[in-house]
């Protein structure tokens, strides 16, 4: 039917855009119309999303083969110190988990917990950037439903929180920076638990604090982590480091510039996590969030969360909400571990 | 003169070709200016050769936008079908006008495209974005002459 009309002739008249134009808007402001409202388009955009991967890694694929030749070529004394390195961060790392372990076993008798916690996370993915799209601020990945990935799944990269999975194709998938505008994420600041929202700035070096009260305890050097509000993320991922803090007398919020730790744009791999439904610092279920309804992102993706997390801060996360998520420190949150 | 299956094929190509363009991953500035190639591939071969593709490229086209560029679903193919059809009707007005006249028509047109969007953006109450997202109608009408260049000598030679 596309090429109906005539060629050939002179005008092309005879092949009557007119209803045929009808027709196709009349598709779109369907498509439309279902893609608002929830579920049923999914399906589509699940298939879509597959005919669209082989699109997604030829366009990602200039820089990949730039990266590999660069692998390729790189000198071998390069590769010995890039060792060495590695190497004694190991050792680093091997003294820092040792003390975790005792301060777990130390946490949870404290909690007054026969048994040691289920470890938080149960599983773990490794998977690789395919493309990068700083405009829209996302990454595709080249793992996806037949892995198990799950929307709205965490993604982290050796060294903080990288966004979360907001489009699942069968073989890949997408993942929301946490510095696009309309992405949130429930943080607190590590040093004291001030509770409050961070926000994508659009550009992939900041994050923003755009809910803290011109009093509130926060200076430059202090590490955000997520604080397990909300149902997405679980608590106690390190999201940034506080860059400057400005506070206007003329205004009743400061503004809060933070530095996300992980390198997000220039990701090569990151990795999905799942969770230990069992552990406090756990967000809800997986299985709960699968069959929640397409939401835009700009609405929490998550109906509220299990008792322990207070319901009041879920909404926050989305709108910037003035009051409610900003100073106060809940009393019973599920990951806050400051007293 | 090319068989029309032959010519249906190159505007298919091309089509993909300018896709692929348009959604490559790029650096933040040259991401603002980037014109949306695969409109003006459409808005050509609509031109001048308006039964070729027909409105159907402009729907399909304007659907794989939506996927790749995670808009609400049918949002690009909407604007994208409705460029099509008054290209099509328009084409003889525009085809025989020197390039400079045509790179007007490409700014209408494109306008006309992206007010498409952003109405559609309103409606549904999301973002209507910045200012910086009508800059690719100037660079698009900026590169309208090299587009022309490149694909009319793809099917000059008949």
């Amino acid at each position: 039917m596309a090429y109906a009309g005539g060629l050939n002739s002179p005008s092309g008249r005879d092949s009557a855009p007119g209803p045929r134009f009808f027709f196709f808007a009349a598709l779109s402001i369907v498509l439309m119309y279902f893609d608002q409202r929830d579920g049923w388009s999914e399906r589509i955009r699940y298939v879509l999303q597959a005919a669209a991967y082989p699109i997604q890694v030829a366009v990602g694929s200039p820089r990949q083969l730039w990266v590999a030749t660069h692998d390729l070529f790189e000198s071998r004394g390069s590769l010995r110190a890039e060792n060495a390195e590695l190497q004694q961060r190991e050792r680093q790392l091997a003294v820092t988990a040792m003390r975790f372990e005792a301060l777990e076993q130390e946490n949870a008798r404290l909690r007054a917990l026969t048994d040691s916690l289920p470890p938080l996370v149960k599983r773990s993915q490794l998977a690789d950037v395919v493309n990068v799209d700083l405009g829209r601020q996302r990454l595709v990945i080249d793992k996806g439903d037949h892995n198990g990935l799950y929307r709205s799944q965490p993604v982290i990269d050796a060294t903080g929180l990288v966004g979360q999975v907001v489009r699942l194709g069968p073989w890949s998938a997408e993942v929301l920076l946490i510095t696009d505008p309309e992405h949130a994420v429930p943080v607190e600041v590590l040093r004291n638990g001030t509770q409050t929202i961070a926000v994508g700035s659009g550009d992939e070096a900041e994050l923003r604090l755009p809910l803290l009260p011109a009093t509130a305890d926060v200076k430059a050097g202090d590490v955000i982590v997520t604080s397990g509000l909300g149902g997405v993320f679980p608590a106690g991922l390190p999201v940034g480091t506080v860059l400057e803090v400005v506070r206007d007398p003329d205004e009743i919020l400061a503004r809060v510039r933070v530095k996300p730790r992980a390198t997000l744009a220039q990701d090569r791999q990151v990795i999905a996590l799942w969770f230990n439904p069992g552990h406090p610092a756990a967000p809800v279920d997986p299985s709960l969030a699968r069959d929640l309804p397409e939401a835009p992102l700009a609405q929490p993706v998550l109906k509220p969360p299990p008792p322990p997390v207070p319901a009041a801060t879920a909404p926050a996360a989305a709108k910037p909400a003035p009051a409610p998520a900003a100073a106060t420190p809940s009393p019973a949150s599920a990951g806050q571990e400051s007293r | 003169m090319f068989a029309r299956r032959e010519s249906a094929l190159l505007v298919w190509i091309t089509a993909l070709i300018a896709l692929m363009i348009t959604v490559m991953p790029l650096p933040k500035i040259l991401s603002v200016l980037w014109p949306n190639m695969l409109v003006l591939v459409v808005l050509y071969w609509s031109t001048m050769m308006p039964g070729a593709g027909g409105i159907l490229i402009g729907f399909l086209g304007g659907l794989c936008l939506d996927v790749l560029t995670g808009s609400q679903l049918g949002q690009h193919a909407l604007a994208l079908s409705l460029l099509c059809y008054l290209a099509i009707r328009l084409h003889l007005l525009v085809r025989a006008k020197p390039l400079f006249e045509q790179a007007l028509f490409v700014v209408l047109a494109l306008l006309v495209y992206e007010g498409v969007l952003w109405a559609v953006d309103g409606f549904s109450a999301q973002g209507t974005g910045t200012w910086t997202r009508w800059v690719p109608v100037l660079t698009g009408a900026a590169v309208w002459p090299l587009i022309a260049g490149v694909l009319g000598r793809l099917h000059a030679p008949r």
